[in-house]
């Protein structure tokens, strides 16, 4: 199986920096989503790893070997392309044999490879098919199919779900998570969705304007964002203006706000009396009845959606605050509340860079 | 979801406009020239009295004409083979190549359509004659000592030909590639496909109707071509178009045009069928 270490890598087109210098090191069998809005060269970075755009500067290694003037066909990639790209006048069978002829594998093996990997994507009965006789999430399983069957190093997935609905998209996620597993294939995966990021990889990198603002642990690009843009983009964040008042510990600060004084995680250090902004994700906040402690405030908008229901709150210092609580709990519009949140929920932003 | 089938006249409409054109002015006229065929030769007249099948008989027993037939094949031939080779790299670059140059090449590709056939065959034979500016050119960098016989003979009229007719191989072939998703190559070449073999296995079968229709359209143009072979083919050399024509009008012997014509049009045909169930595509498109 395969490494895969991107250094320095750039690319420009005239004078834009698509990618700018940006370094990830995959390990073996590793699954790391790049995730970023449209336009963040997360696509560029994936095409630079398959071949298909030459790196401006930089290198890319598989196992230590730079392939950056490797073509495309030689890198020994699998790739699944958004809108699947099969080819249209071939069979399902003759899309999966196609990256075996070009490996000059003899028809009995390539004959039990197909039919294996079929079985893996649960596509058994369906070798005769032409691509568009097959629903969107069959045609997806059959490019993944395509790409896995002549075991490739590394395997490159550009917004495979992306036009899919909702619902398939779901079991999509689970469905190539659990492949890549068993696999065990070293993955690169380009969405600008965040969930889906989350839900899949092992690590994300989060990239804005070329640049990684961050890489990590699914849980921690959630709970312990670098900075505001990050945290805004992998989920809906609440921002509270606070006050630091001293330092607790290493990587600790005591921040004064309207939810009392808390010592708050950070990543940076912060100077006593410096201004700061906290993060406090909607989910962390408990509501109460009114009158029982904590910050007071007033229901200004429920939005109730089966399994969550989002509030609103206009607090009395001014602030608004954005809320998500299980339905267990009935608030109605116009309710005064007490907004307690726990010093945990809290997590002390660093400036944007 | 197929819309449901309409019922009634609303179809029958739509389609009347053109049904009732081509009966009136291609079936009705064909069916005339059939009959006309048969018809007797006449003595001042167009035609005579009664019926015959000498018009064929004459045809197929005079060497002449079935060489002519033959001569105006492989002048189609050829001038739809040079369109194919001529024209494809630049349907590629129309249909795949940067955005800045494409509203210059497609003007580019369709300007010969902007001048009238008769002026441009006319140009043509300045270009093309013995004192053309082709040869002219060629004798004074003295890479020639005689000029070059480019008029009055097949040659001439294929280069002529190839002229006027190339923007109709450009454009269907164009349309063909831009039909063939270009993540379609990627995902050969990231199998392992190198470019040719991408091409070869996954553009050129998909883009094959529009190189079919490029084919087709410029061989059939080129059969019944009249203005440039008969003028650049002069008395020489003479198409089946241009033959048709001398019965018809010079020597006024329509039964005998008209079988000719025939026979143009029953050969040209048969080539065109050839051609597409040589062509055929060996896979099909299932409705999804």
């Amino acid at each position: 199986m395969t490494e895969v270490s991107i250094e320095r890598l750039t690319k420009t087109f005239g004078s834009a920096r698509a990618v700018d210098g940006i370094s990830i090191r995959i390990a073996d069998g590793e699954f790391i989503s790049l995730l970023g809005p449209s336009g963040c060269g997360k696509t560029t970075t994936l095409k630079m790893i398959a071949g298909f755009e030459e790196a401006s500067e930089g290198a890319i290694r598989f196992d230590g070997k730079d392939v950056v003037n490797v073509p495309a066909e030689k890198r020994d990639i699998g790739m699944v392309f958004q809108n699947y790209a099969l080819f249209p006048h071939m069979t399902v069978d003759q899309n999966l044999a196609f990256g075996l002829e070009m490996r000059k594998i003899a028809k009995p093996e390539m004959l039990s490879r197909i039919a294996k990997v079929l079985d893996m994507v649960q596509l058994g009965g369906y070798s005769d098919r032409y691509p568009n006789q097959l629903s969107g999430g069959q045609q997806q399983r059959v490019a993944l199919a395509r790409a896995l069957v002549i075991e490739p190093k590394i395997l490159l997935l550009d917004e495979p779900l992306a036009n899919l609905d909702a619902k398939l998209r779901e079991e999509m996620r689970v469905f190539i998570r659990d492949l890549q597993r068993r696999v065990g294939i070293t993955t690169v995966y380009v969405t600008h969705d965040q969930a889906e990021a989350m839900t899949m990889s092992d690590r994300v990198v989060v990239m804005f304007g070329g640049r990684i603002a961050q890489i990590g642990a699914p849980s921690d690009i959630y709970e312990r964002p670098e900075n505001l843009e990050v945290a805004q983009f992998v989920g809906q964040v609440n921002l509270v203006k606070g006050t630091v008042t001293g330092v607790a510990e290493a990587g600790r600060c005591r921040v004064a706000s309207v939810f009392g004084e808390i010592a708050v995680d950070s990543r940076a250090n912060h100077a006593p009396g410096n201004s700061v902004t906290l993060s406090l994700r909607p989910e962390a906040i408990e509501l109460k009845p009114a009158g029982q402690g904590g910050a007071q405030g007033k229901v200004t908008a429920r939005y109730y959606s089966g399994s969550i229901i989002d509030y609103r709150i206009a607090l009395d210092s001014g602030e608004t605050l954005h809320v998500q609580t299980f339905p267990n709990i009935r608030i109605a519009e116009g309710d005064r509340v007490s907004v307690h949140a726990p010093a945990d929920g809290f997590w002390l932003l660093g400036a944007a860079k | 979801m197929t819309p449901p089938r309409r019922k009634g006249v609303g179809p029958l409409i739509l389609i009347a406009p053109a049904a009732v054109l081509l009966g009136v002015f291609l079936v009705l006229p064909y069916l005339n020239i059939v009959v006309m065929s048969f018809r007797m030769p006449g003595q001042g007249t167009p035609y005579g009295p009664g019926y015959t099948i000498g018009n064929y008989t004459k045809f197929f027993a005079d060497g002449f004409y079935l060489f002519q037939v033959a001569n105006t094949l492989w002048i189609g031939l050829l001038t739809t083979a040079i369109c194919l080779v001529v024209g494809f790299p630049v349907a590629w670059q129309l249909a795949r190549g940067a955005m800045r140059f494409r509203a210059l090449a497609y003007g580019l590709v369709l300007s010969p359509l902007l001048v009238g056939i008769v002026i441009r065959s006319y140009g043509w034979t300045i270009l093309l004659g013995n004192n053309g500016l082709v040869n002219r050119t060629l004798t004074g960098m003295g890479l020639i000592d005689h000029p070059l016989p480019l008029m009055y003979n097949a040659l001439g009229i294929v280069i002529a030909l190839v002229h006027v007719f190339l923007p109709f191989m450009i454009l269907p072939i164009m349309a063909g590639i831009q039909g063939v998703d270009p993540s379609l190559e990627s995902a050969a070449r990231s199998l392992g496909a190198s470019r040719f073999t991408a091409f070869r296995r996954i553009v050129l079968p998909l883009c094959t109707p529009g190189i079919q229709a490029g084919c087709i359209l410029v061989f059939v143009l080129s059969l019944s071509a009249y203005v440039t072979p008969s003028l650049i083919g002069g008395l020489r050399v003479k198409t089946m178009a241009v033959t048709v024509v001398d019965a018809l009008i010079d020597t006024f012997q329509w039964p005998w045009g008209s079988a000719l014509a025939l026979m143009l049009s029953v050969t040209g045909a048969l080539c065109v069928v050839i051609f597409a169930r040589l062509t055929r595509m060996k896979w099909k498109v299932a409705r999804p």
